[in-house]
């Protein structure tokens, strides 16, 4: 039995270490395909516009990911964006700096983040229904407060997407690279970071390593608004014109790139490069779609099953993994 | 001991220095210590200390008051009386965490690790050496992880293996590894062998040895007498809650300690009075669901009891619950009164008239929210139903009835189970099942947890249920109750089974010789 | 000790639904007095009739939530199966009838693919139906290609916009799931059965209880009660369309929790949820009278959510804290709720 675990190399480990090598050959395959049937999906351009346009949603999903290692889940997400990115709109329009429309809602997001870790962390609560509550609260309170009005005339300098660096990568695109290499970093190199995997894997133990269960929870929560902030601000700036609205089961998408990118919704595993990667898979999914023909409405479903395989090939990971000891 | 010791183990004392360990000054020493729970007074005065570098044995049945010793000495109860030392100086251990911090690491028979996490990540989870700017030092964690195997003379692991793909016994030896990176002086550990199997045991062996010879002082708590002589210097056995002995090893034997965990009159406790015996009722014929019930033939007759006795992790719960369906038999047959039959489902074994009470009463025997009433009547409430409707009258007058029958202390039937002391906690998961009306009962460690008085009482429930005909199958692990109330004592040991002994020829010894295999 | 907490156990099993009844009378009381529209008759069969929907599917969803599971396909799958009832009948050229019959077969496909998946695999509720949320919407988008159908024959219309003894006709239907499924959960065996599962798996399961079939049954239940909804959504409404329910799960998950169901499990009534539904359904409608903008009410109504289980939280919290105060309580000394040695 104990030979076993000499010749046998983990499993487990191999697989889990090309959750986001296979995300990252997923996304070439999917390019050379595609891009063989229609070159066009390939074109810088298009390439942009999939980066640009999706680079919030996996900055939110790098937020969405701690939260959900750390064994809690976040389904006000979506509202949320929704509310911080008027917020900013707003202040860019009645004439504050645009440094201070884009920080404010950072701080905003942490602050109310912070609020719902705390009551799931020290009061006990389940985050499922916190966060449903709140995401009444966000949605209902954005539309009565703006009434549904769009903003528009938002000042010239307000948007990010117009500086790049090297006139090759956007600002946003920058973003969501920095941050998903500072965030996977942070969380893979520092004893905090590593707390969160912890708490999530196993509360119980954690607390005999002096890892406290409530102080992580809130921890995540407060940073996970931090990316939710940025994701609003990302959302707001990349818009003409922002409407009190988000794309539909918004936090549906982010959750579904965590998980898709090797989050387990159990806790305790998964990295935020895979968020990232995944967030890019399903938004080059979607515009593929179009390349090749295929209504987008399909895209939906395409999600479904993208986070129906990412599961079964976990539950198969596990049990060979129970068959190995 | 290799040529290669760790430097370190200059300092520690020698097995020469271990004859004089009287002279030495404890590392820790608990002082009179009394602690008692709802219902039990589970110590009572009992005084224990640890000298360094020594293997100190903590002997006893269950319900002795080892688990609450321990868990005094590690931080999670805290006692009600007595004093506890540490290095001569008093010292309270307010958690876990702050028992961690003073030196005493405790491994329990539930491994504390993060399964997603790799070897040396679990290691030093909380105290991993760190660069600049808080960054883990992931080359010295490795390093140092390495180091540590060596010191153990470990050579089969790898720091980046992901403990989750890990076997038990290697598992262990990361928490082992966790515990001495962190410094530990003093190592308890919880029946550290239940789940290991023989190569593994060596494995650990080794491992205490060399542990020992760092000057590492170690708590081991163990149901096996062989692992006692085979690596204790001292041993201490508990009875009752109190303290019996404290003896060198070299200065007693096997025997003796028997006599010491089990001395007491054994008459009193288990009112057995003979019956007449009956046709067979269950016969088991290869049954087999590897690898803990492996091709197991027995059988049980109307009016008998039949003790299964074994260490834990011999596969006698295993047994149980594939003849009741919860984990259906792979292979093999079950005749229940002569007549073959399927078990492929809780559901089916109930129909057959088979009920088992399961050693865990919290998470198996009970719905520990729910009240007296609903408690009693979960297993049969189909028949006390029409047309799905549950008869509330009928299943009030069958609680009733339990309460009345089992003499449980309750304010009603519509208490709530889990505020019920243990003793009347087991009554209810007994009186559930005998509302199935079985023919065959299975009681698994029936009075685990419970008072002594609770205790007799379950006993003479147990005598009066098998003089109404019912076959009894009773798994424990405490060696006079397999004795003192079976008609027949079977052994089970790696899952098959490993002797059988007539009730007049059942003595102790050859009982636990036969659980503990070899000698 | 015990003669006390016996006679406290009873009223608290209660109290979070007495607690919403008076929230309830209160709010009847404030906005009667603020709109004499709102305890109009008329009015109030109205508003019947706009919670039918999210009210069926609330009715398996509290069975479901009982056993400490989740699901939250249920509004993408009243979209699928409205979708398939108009694209099989106009599309397909289904009779309309059939196309009843299908879509309500659908809902129940999709309900068991949850469900055995759940059982059969273990994968945990959360996720499952997070992904068949996701896959379901993504097939009514998929089919219908986010076309709408219209022009159904009239008699079609009689189940969504029709009466039957001056009350409207889905509210029949919507009676008598409430009275079905509260007595199945407070009278029958397969009641008791969904409580000790939520409480206590394994101990449901070592006492003959058939956790996975029963498991099985809710999740169709729940999604063919969402077909059921779609039918009558699609009747109400006129039309079909592939977003129809977007977001209703939450709808139907808050009114459940908000009538008391512990997401824990174990704990929970109809009756909670109906009074759940009906605090919901007449805020919204009630504030709607008096001037306040729609969506301010879904504001109040995520406040309520969360300050009603804020305040069952702290009422068990202080019984808790009395417990583990009384010596003789057996949680109190053990940790992490192991029995004591």
């Amino acid at each position: 039995m104990s030979g076993a675990a000499l010749t046998q190399p983990a499993p487990r480990l191999r697989l889990s270490v090309s959750q986001e090598w296979l995300l990252a050959g997923a996304i070439v395959v999917l390019f050379v395909v595609v891009g063989l049937i229609n070159p066009r999906f390939v074109a810088s351009r298009n390439l942009q516009t999939i980066l640009l346009g999706n680079a919030y949603v996996a900055v939110a999903a790098i937020g969405m990911s701690m939260v959900i290692v750390s064994g809690n889940i976040d389904i006000s997400v979506g509202s949320l964006i929704g509310v911080l990115a008027t917020v900013s709109g707003s202040l860019a329009v009645a004439g504050v700096p645009s440094v201070l429309a884009w920080l404010l809602p950072i701080a905003l997001g942490v602050v109310v983040m912070a609020a719902q870790g705390a009551v799931v962390a020290y009061l006990g609560l389940p985050s499922i229904v916190v966060t449903l509550g709140m995401l009444s609260i966000l949605k209902g309170g954005l539309i009565s407060v703006t009434n549904g009005v769009w903003i528009s005339n938002l000042p010239d300098d307000y948007h990010l997407a117009q500086w790049s660096l090297f006139g090759v990568v956007p600002v946003p695109v920058l973003f969501m690279l920095v941050l998903t290499v500072a965030a996977a970093w942070w969380m893979r190199n520092t004893a905090t970071g590593r707390g969160i995997y912890a708490v999530g894997g196993n509360a119980e133990a954690a607390r005999l390593c002096g890892i406290g269960r409530q102080r992580t929870v809130l921890m995540v929560f407060a940073i996970h608004g931090m990316f939710v902030g940025l994701a609003a601000v990302l959302f707001a700036t990349q818009l003409s014109v922002i409407q009190s609205t988000v794309p539909p089961n918004l936090e549906l998408t982010i959750i579904t790139a965590s998980v898709v990118g090797g989050v387990s919704i159990l806790g305790g595993t998964g990295t935020v490069i895979g968020s990232t990667l995944a967030a890019v898979l399903i938004a080059a999914i979607g515009s593929s779609l179009i390349f090749v023909n295929l209504s987008p409405f399909w895209l939906r479903a395409v999600q479904g099953v993208l986070i129906l395989i990412t599961v079964l090939a976990d539950i198969y990971r596990r049990r060979r993994r129970r068959g190995a000891r | 001991m290799p040529p290669t010791e760790p430097p370190i183990a200059e300092q520690a004392p020698r097995a020469g220095d271990r004859m004089s360990a009287a002279a030495q000054q404890p590392v820790l020493a608990l002082e009179g210590v009394t602690k008692s729970f709802p219902g039990v007074q589970a110590l009572r005065g009992v005084s224990f200390d640890i000298l360094p570098g020594e293997v100190h044995a903590l002997l006893g049945e269950n319900g002795a008051g080892k688990s609450t010793l321990i868990k005094i000495m590690s931080g999670v109860h805290h006692a009600d009386g007595g004093t506890m030392r540490l290095d001569g100086q008093p010292i309270r251990l307010g958690s876990p965490l702050a028992a961690r911090a003073a030196g005493i690491a405790t491994i329990y028979q539930e491994l504390l690790l993060f399964p997603e996490l790799t070897v040396a990540e679990n290691v030093f989870m909380g105290h991993a050496p760190r660069r600049r700017w808080g960054a883990l030092d992931w080359p010295a964690i490795r390093e140092r992880t390495r180091t540590l195997f060596a010191a153990l003379d470990i050579n089969d692991l790898d720091p980046a293996q992901v403990v989750g793909a890990l076997s038990v016994g290697n598992r262990q030896r990361v928490e082992i590894l966790r515990a001495l990176s962190q410094d530990a002086r003093i190592l308890v550990m919880d029946e550290p062998t239940a789940a290991l199997t023989e190569h593994d045991v060596a494995r650990l062996f080794a491992i205490v040895r060399r542990l020992r010879a760092r000057g590492v002082s170690i708590v081991y708590i163990t149901h096996r007498l062989e692992e006692v002589f085979a690596l204790a210097d001292r041993v201490t056995v508990l009875r009752d809650g109190e303290h019996v002995a404290t003896r060198p090893v070299a200065e007693t034997d096997r025997a003796d300690l028997i006599h010491m965990m089990v001395g007491r009159r054994i008459e009193s406790l288990f009112p057995k009075t003979a019956v007449k015996i009956g046709p067979p009722v269950l016969e088991l014929r290869g049954l087999s669901r590897p690898p803990l019930t492996r091709d197991v033939s027995l059988t049980v007759h109307a009016g008998e009891i039949v003790g299964l006795a074994g260490l834990v992790g011999s596969g006698r719960s295993e047994l149980a619950q594939a003849i009741f369906g919860a984990t259906p038999a792979t292979g093999g047959s079950i005749l229940v009164n002569g007549q073959a039959v399927r078990v492929r489902s809780v559901a089916e074994a109930r129909r057959l008239g088979i009920a088992y009470v399961p050693e865990d009463r919290a998470t198996q025997g009970l719905i520990r929210p729910m009240t007296v009433r609903e408690n009693t009547s979960l297993a049969v409430l189909s028949d006390l139903a029409r047309l799905g409707f549950i008869d509330r009258a009928a299943e009030a007058r069958l609680a009733q009835e339990t309460v009345a029958q089992f003499g449980v202390r309750t304010a009603g039937i519509e208490q709530v189970v889990g505020r019920l002391s243990g003793g009347n906690q087991q009554k209810i998961v007994l009186g559930k099942w005998l509302a199935a009306k079985p023919k065959i009962l299975i009681l698994d460690e029936p009075t685990r947890g419970i008072d002594v008085g609770a205790k007799a009482e379950i006993h003479r429930l147990m005598s009066e249920l098998a003089g109404r005909g019912l076959a009894v199958l009773m798994i424990s692990s405490e060696l006079p109750e397999v004795l003192g109330m079976s008609d027949r004592v079977l052994v089970m040991r790696d899952g098959a089974l490993a002797g059988a002994f007539p009730r007049a020829e059942a003595a102790q010894e050859r009982v636990a010789a036969a659980m503990m295999g070899g000698a | 000790m015990s003669d006390r907490s016996a006679a406290l156990r009873l009223p608290r099993l209660a109290a979070h639904e007495l607690v919403l009844l008076v929230i309830l009378i209160v709010a009847l009381a404030v906005l009667a007095a603020l709109s004499d529209r709102f305890f109009t008759l008329d009015n109030l069969l109205n508003q019947g009739m706009l919670m039918t929907e999210v009210g069926l599917m609330a009715m398996p969803m509290t069975f479901v939530i009982v056993t400490g599971g989740i699901d939250l396909s249920v509004g993408s799958a009243l979209g699928m199966c409205a979708i398939l009832l108009g694209y099989s009948w106009h599309n397909w050229g289904f009779p309309l009838p059939l196309a009843i019959g299908f879509a309500l077969l659908a809902g129940a496909a999709g309900g068991f693919v949850n469900g055995w998946f759940i059982t059969r695999l273990n994968v945990p509720p959360l996720i499952m139906t997070i992904a068949t949320l996701a896959l379901y919407r993504g097939l009514a988008e998929g089919i219908s290609q986010a076309h709408s159908v219209r022009g159904y024959p009239d008699w079609f219309y009689g189940l969504g916009q029709g009466a039957l003894f001056g009350v409207p006709s889905q509210l029949w239907l919507f009676f008598a799931a409430i009275l079905v499924f509260g007595v199945i959960l407070g009278f029958t065996t397969f009641g008791r059965a969904l409580r000790a599962i939520g409480f206590n798996e394994t101990g449901a399961r070592f006492s003959g209880v058939p956790v996975d079939r029963i498991k099985l049954i809710i999740y169709t239940a729940s999604g063919t009660m969402a077909g059921l909804a779609a039918w009558i959504f699609v009747s109400r409404v006129s039309t079909t369309r592939s977003d129809m329910g977007t977001g209703m799960e939450l709808d139907v998950i808050a009114a459940v929790v908000l009538g008391g169901t512990s997401i824990f499990g174990g704990v929970g009534t109809v009756f909670g949820t109906v009074l759940g539904l009906l605090l919901i359904q007449l805020l919204k409608d009630g504030l709607a009278l008096t001037g306040v903008k729609g969506d301010a009410t879904i504001m109040v109504i995520g406040t309520v959510l969360i300050a009603s289980i804020l305040v069952t939280s702290f009422a068990e919290r202080r019984r808790d804290a009395a417990r583990a105060s009384n010596p003789r309580s057996p949680r109190a000394t053990t940790t992490e709720g192991r029995e004591t040695p």
